[in-house]
C-alpha cells in the first residue's frame, strides 16, 4: 500500500499513536541516537545514523533471564523475567538497520527461538526513512543486498520527496499505524511516486563504497583461512569492541550472575553484549584460547560476516552500514580488506 | 617542518642493516587520507611513511602490544622495535621506562616535532566540513592547517581544528628520542586547564549529574583500556576472569579470583570502572587523549585524567613521563608531601 | 518454562562420587530432576548445569540415556563454576538445562566392533555410549577399550573399569612407570599402536585432550582406520548451548549445536580453532 503524508502532518499522527513507546533520532554530542520521545513533529534534516544500531531495541546490552534466590528453607527458586509488554515504534530507521533486524532473526527466531528476542522483536514496529542523500560517507549497502530505499525488516518506509513523505505501507503492522491516523494519509499521484522513482536512483549512484562482488567473497575467504593479511591489517588493532558492538548484525553475548546478596543468595541471571574481539571471548577454563591472537579475531568477524553465515544461511551477514569502517579508532577497513583478498587470487 | 624524507630515510637504513626488526610509524589509511598505524618490516615500505595532522595515534601502544606479543614466542627476535614518536608518546615511552616494563635499548626512537601544530580532531573537521570528506590533511605555515575538499585548498587556524589535548600540550618535542626531526618550538598553551576548572566551578549537584551523563552512555566496549599504553596490565580489575591463566593455576586459584565489577553497562558498574581506571592512571597518564579520540560514545574520559594530572603538579609538582629516572609518583614517600588530606 | 532456553530445570545431586583426587580432582554427581520428569538426551550429548550464583558449564553427560534413574555427570575441577560444584553436597540443587548436540551415530553402528580410546576426563563422554552398547550388546560386534591417564591414581571410574574386564577388553595405560603397575606404560596412542586394532567392520570412538586426539588419529590411521571409522568430539567455550551467543564455533558450525561428535571426515574439513 501507497500513501502520502504530509510532512507537516507528521506530528498529528505520531500524536495519535500515544498507546506506543515511540523513539525517534535525537541528538547527542554531536551523534545521533535512538532515544524516547514524547512528540515527534518532524524528522531532523541533518540527521544522519545512529551511533549504536536499532539492534539495541531487541538485543539490548542487558537483557535479565532470570531472577533466583535461595533462602535456604525452600531452596533454590528460579524467577523468569521477560521484557516488558510495549509495543514500541522506532522512527527513522535506515535500510541497514531494519535489515540487521532482519538477519538477527534468523539466527534468534529459527531453531529454539529465543523468547527474548521474539517479544521485542514482535513489539518493534519500524517506520524506516529512505536514504537520499546518503547519511554516511561509508555506506556501500549496496554490495551486500541492500540498497537506500530498502523495505527489508520494515514494517513502513517513508521516503522524503519535498513537502511531503511517500509512504510504503509494508506489513499488517504498518497498516495498523498508518489506520490509527488514517486522515493525514493521502492517495500518492504519478507525480508522487516519480519523485520518489528519480530520488531512488540518484541515490544509488551516490556511493563512494563498494565491496566489488561481494557475493564472490565466500568462494575466495574459503582458501584464505592461512593468509597473511590477517596478520597484516590486525597489527594495529586494538582489541576493543567498537567494531562488532556498533554493528547492526553483531550479536554475541555473554551470560552471566549478578548477585544483589550472597547470602542468602540472591541475584540475577543477565544476558550482556560481548565480543569475538575481546581475548577472553574464547578462552577456556584451562587457559587455552582457539583464537589466541588479534589477528585469528579479525579473521573470525570478517569469515563470519562474509563466510561462515553465507554457508548457513545463504546471505551475508553484513548490511553495509559502514560503522566499523567509520568507527574503528585504527582504520581497519572490512571494504578494503574484501576487495584486496579479491586481488590477492587473481 | 619535520622532512618526512629523512624520517623515510632513517627508517630504510635502520631496516636494511637489519638494526631493527621493525619499524612502527603511520602509513596512509584507506578512508579520506587519514594515517593509520602500521608496522613497517621491509626497508623499501619504509617510503610509505607519513608525517601529517592525522597521525593522532599513540604509537608507544604498539612497544606494548609487541613486547607481549615477543613474550608468547619461543624464539623471539630481540633485535630493538623503531617507533616513530610525537611529543606525547615519548612521554608515555618515558612512563614505560621508568615503571621498568620496557629497557631503553629495546626502542629506537624515531621523535617527531609537532612544532607549533599538533594532530586533528576528526569531530571538529568533521563539522567544519558540514560532513564532506577530506581528501588531505596536511600542515601549513604558522601552525596552520590545510585540508583539501573535492581538490579544493582550505586553510584552518589551529584553535579551529586542533585536538583540546594540542591545544593544551607544552610538550610538542620528544622528552626522549634517538633522532629527531622537526624543530623544537617553547609552546606556552594558554590555560591548560580550563576545563578541569570550569567543572569544578559548578555544584556537587550539577557535577554527579554530568558524570552521570556521561557514565550512562558507556557501552563498555573498552577502547580506551585498549588504546592507552599505561594500561598494559596482564590482569586488569575489571576483567571477569583471569588472563594469567598458566598449565599449573589451579581451580581455586581462577574460583576465587574476584568479580570486582559486573561485565553490564549499568550506571554503578560504568562508574567503578572509569574511575579505578583514572586512580590507576594518576601520575602516569601523559594526556595523549587517545582515550577520548576512540571511545565511540565521546564521554569526557579525558577531563578526569586532567583533572587527576592536576592534582599531581599541585599536590607534588609531579609531571608524568618527563623523566624516565625519576621516582614514579605513586610509588615513592617524601618527606615533604603534602598530608593534609589524612585526618 | 519449556518454550525458554534460557532457563535452567532444578536437579538434586543424590550421590556424588570422587573419582580422582589431588590436584585436578574429578568427582562423579549423578542427579534427578526435582520435577520428576526425564532429562531425554542421546549419548555425546551435553547439558548446561548452574551453580546458581556462580555460572554455568557445559559439561558431557557420562550415563547412557537408558539409565532412567538418574543422569551422571563426571567433572574435572577447573574454574569458578566446576569449583563450586565441587564443594557441593549430596542433596543440593543445581540448575540443569539441555541436553545439547548431535551425540553420537549409534544407530549408524549397528553390527560394528567398537574401540574406544579416551584419555583422563575424555572418557566421560564415551562411557555413556560404551554403556549403552552394553547394555544391547546384540546390537553391536566387539567392544574394547582403551584408556589411560598421567598416573593411576588419574583413572575415573576405577571400580567400573574393573568389573568392565570380564565382559570385554580394557587396555590400560598410564604415562609413567609406577610400582605395581602391570598394565601398559606410555601414552594412549602407543599403547592402541602396541595392540593393533583391527580395522575391519571398526568404529573408534576417541575423546580426551587434543594433543592426545591428535596422535591418536595418526595411530589408527596408519593401522588402516578410514576417515569415516573415526569419531571424536570437541570442546569449546560455551555460553548459549543453542548456537546463538557466538563464541564456540568452528568454521560454519557451532559445537554446541552442530558438535560436539564429530567424524575425523567431517572435522578435519573445518578451521581448527578448538
Amino acid at each position: 500500500m501507497e500513501k502520502i503524508l504530509k510532512k507537516s502532518d507528521l506530528g498529528k499522527w505520531v500524536g495519535k499513536l500515544s498507546a506506543f513507546d515511540c523513539y525517534a533520532p535525537t541528538k547527542e554530542n554531536d551523534h545521533w541516537e535512538f532515544n524516547q520521545v514524547t512528540y515527534l513533529d518532524s524528522l531532523p534534516e541533518d540527521y544522519t545514523q545512529v551511533n549504536v544500531p536499532l539492534k539495541k531495541v531487541v538485543l539490548p546490552n542487558r537483557e535479565v533471564l532470570f531472577n533466583f534466590e535461595d533462602n535456604r528453607n525452600g531452596g533454590p527458586h528460579i524467577q523468569e523475567v521477560l521484557p516488558e509488554e510495549k509495543e514500541v515504534v522506532v522512527f527513522g530507521v535506515r535500510g541497514c538497520d531494519a535489515r540487521g533486524v532482519a538477519l538477527l532473526s534468523k539466527i534468534f527466531s529459527e531453531s529454539s527461538p529465543d523468547i527474548y528476542f521474539e517479544r521485542r522483536k514482535n513489539q518493534l514496529y519500524v517506520v524506516g526513512l529512505s536514504c537520499y542523500p546518503l547519511p554516511g560517507d561509508n555506506c556501500f549497502c549496496l554490495s551486500v543486498g541492500g540498497g537506500p530505499f530498502s523495505t527489508q525488516g520494515m514494517d513502513i518506509l517513508l521516503s522524503d520527496i519535498g513537502r511531503k513523505y511517500f509512504v510504503e505501507v509494508l506489513t499488517p503492522k504498518g497498516e495498523k499505524l498508518v489506520e490509527l491516523g488514517w486522515e493525514f494519509f493521502a492517495e500518492p499521484n504519478d507525480q508522487d511516486r516519480q519523485d520518489r522513482l528519480r530520488r531512488e536512483k540518484k541515490a544509488q549512484e551516490m556511493f563512494n563504497l563498494e565491496i566489488h562482488e561481494a557475493e564472490k567473497k565466500a568462494g575466495v575467504l574459503h582458501h584464505l583461512f592461512e593468509d597473511k593479511i590477517w596478520k597484516t591489517e590486525s597489527f594495529r588493532c586494538l582489541k576493543c569492541g567498537i567494531c562488532t558492538y556498533l554493528c547492526p548484525t553483531c550479536h554475541c553475548f555473554d551470560i552471566a550472575d549478578e548477585l544483589a546478596s550472597p547470602v542468602p543468595l540472591q541475584g540475577k541471571r543477565v544476558r550482556v553484549w560481548d565480543t569475538c574481539q575481546f581475548p577472553d571471548f574464547t578462552m577456556h577454563s584451562s587457559g587455552h584460547n582457539p583464537r589466541p591472537d588479534k589477528s585469528s579475531r579479525l579473521r573470525q568477524r570478517i569469515m563470519h560476516k562474509f563466510l561462515y553465515f553465507v554457508e548457513t544461511y545463504g546471505e551475508i551477514m553484513c548490511t553495509g552500514c559502514g560503522r566499523c569502517v567509520s568507527k574503528c579508532p585504527v582504520g581497519i577497513d572490512i571494504v578494503n580488506i574484501l576487495n584486496r583478498v579479491e586481488s590477492h587470487e587473481g | 617542518m619535520v622532512k618526512i624524507s629523512d624520517v623515510r630515510q632513517e627508517a630504510k637504513r635502520l631496516l636494511e642493516k637489519g638494526k631493527v626488526r621493525g619499524v612502527v610509524g603511520y602509513v596512509p589509511g584507506t578512508r579520506g587520507g587519514w594515517a593509520i598505524p602500521y608496522l613497517i618490516q621491509e626497508a623499501e615500505r619504509a617510503e610509505q611513511l607519513v608525517w601529517d595532522p592525522t597521525c593522532v595515534h599513540n604509537l608507544a601502544l604498539f612497544v606494548v602490544e609487541e613486547k607481549k606479543e615477543q613474550a608468547k614466542q619461543k624464539e623471539p627476535d630481540k633485535r630493538p622495535l623503531a617507533v616513530m614518536v610525537k611529543g606525547c608518546d615519548s612521554r608515555a615511552i618515558n612512563v614505560l621506562l621508568q615503571e621498568k616494563f620496557i629497557n631503553r635499548e629495546e626502542v629506537v626512537l624515531l621523535g617527531v616535532s609537532c612544532e607549533n601544530s599538533g594532530v586533528v580532531d576528526r569531530r571538529k573537521i568533521t563539522h567544519l566540513l558540514h560532513g564532506q570528506q577530506a581528501g588531505e590533511i596536511r600542515f601549513g605555515d604558522n601552525g596552520n592547517i590545510v585540508v583539501v575538499v573535492n581538490s579544493e585548498r582550505r586553510i584552518f587556524d589551529p584553535q579551529e581544528v586542533l585536538a583540546d589535548r594540542c591545544l593544551e600540550c607544552q610538550y610538542n618535542f620528544p622528552v626522549v628520542f634517538d633522532y629527531f626531526y622537526g624543530e623544537k618550538i617553547k609552546k606556552t598553551p594558554p590555560a591548560p586547564y580550563a576545563q578541569v576548572e570550569k567543572l569544578e566551578s559548578f555544584s556537587l549537584e550539577k557535577r554527579r549529574q554530568f558524570w552521570e551523563e556521561e557514565m550512562a552512555r558507556c557501552l563498555r566496549c573498552y577502547a580506551c583500556r585498549s588504546v592507552c599504553p599505561m594500561c598494559y596490565c596482564a590482569e586488569c580489575v575489571v576483567d571477569p576472569i583471569s588472563f594469567a591463566v598458566e598449565p599449573t593455576t589451579t581451580a581455586e586459584e581462577k574460583a576465587k579470583k574476584i568479580k570486582w565489577i559486573e561485565k553490564s553497562p549499568l550506571l554503578s558498574e560504568n562508574f567503578v570502572y572509569h574511575l579505578v581506571r583514572a586512580i590507576h592512571l594518576a601520575g602516569r597518564c601523559v594526556d595523549c587523549g587517545e582515550c577520548e579520540r576512540v571511545c565511540p560514545e565521546g564521554i569526557s574520559i579525558r577531563l578526569l585524567n586532567k583533572k587527576l594530572e592536576r592534582e599531581a603538579l599541585r599536590l607534588f609538582n609531579y609531571v608524568a613521563g618527563t623523566d624516565s629516572q625519576a621516582p614514579s609518583l605513586l610509588s615513592t614517600f617524601q618527606e615533604t608531601d603534602p598530608e593534609d588530606f589524612i585526618w | 518454562m519449556k518454550d525458554n532456553p534460557y532457563l535452567p530445570q532444578l536437579a538434586r545431586i543424590v550421590t556424588i562420587k570422587e573419582e580422582v583426587g589431588g590436584s585436578r580432582p574429578i568427582k562423579s554427581f549423578r542427579m534427578q530432576l526435582l520435577n520428576g520428569h526425564r532429562f531425554d538426551f542421546k549419548c555425546g550429548q551435553c547439558a548446561m548445569i548452574s551453580v546458581l550464583g556462580k555460572g554455568e558449564s557445559m559439561i558431557s553427560i557420562s550415563s547412557s540415556p537408558l539409565e532412567r534413574d538418574y543422569l551422571q555427570f563426571s567433572v574435572l575441577k577447573m574454574g569458578r563454576v566446576t569449583s563450586a560444584l565441587h564443594e557441593m553436597e549430596q542433596g543440593s540443587i543445581v540448575g540443569l538445562r539441555g541436553p545439547y548436540g548431535n551425540g553420537f551415530p549409534l544407530e549408524q553402528w549397528t553390527g560394528k566392533n567398537l574401540i574406544f580410546i579416551g584419555g583422563g576426563i575424555g572418557l566421560a563422554p564415551i562411557w555413556s555410549v560404551l554403556q549403552t552398547a552394553l547394555r544391547q550388546q546384540n546390537d553391536y560386534g566387539q567392544l574394547s577399550l582403551f584408556y589411560g591417564a598421567r598416573t593411576s591414581s588419574d583413572l575415573v571410574f576405577k571400580d567400573e573399569l574393573r568389573k568392565l574386564k570380564d565382559t570385554l577388553p580394557v587396555y590400560l595405560s598410564i604415562d609413567v612407570e609406577e610400582p605395581g603397575w602391570t598394565e601398559f606404560v606410555g601414552f594412549v596412542p602407543q599403547n592402541v599402536a602396541d595392540k593393533k586394532p583391527s580395522p575391519d567392520n571398526a568404529i573408534a570412538i576417541t575423546c580426551g585432550p587434543p594433543i592426545m586426539i591428535k596422535f591418536v588419529i595418526k595411530t589408527i590411521q596408519e593401522l588402516g582406520f578410514q576417515d569415516n571409522q573415526i569419531y571424536t568430539t570437541v570442546e569449546n567455550k560455551m555460553k548459549c548451548g543453542i548456537g546463538k551467543c557466538g563464541r564456540c564455533n568452528i568454521g560454519p558450525h557451532y559445537i554446541c549445536k552442530d558438535g560436539p561428535v564429530y567424524s575425523w571426515a567431517k572435522l578435519k574439513t573445518l578451521p581448527q580453532e578448538y
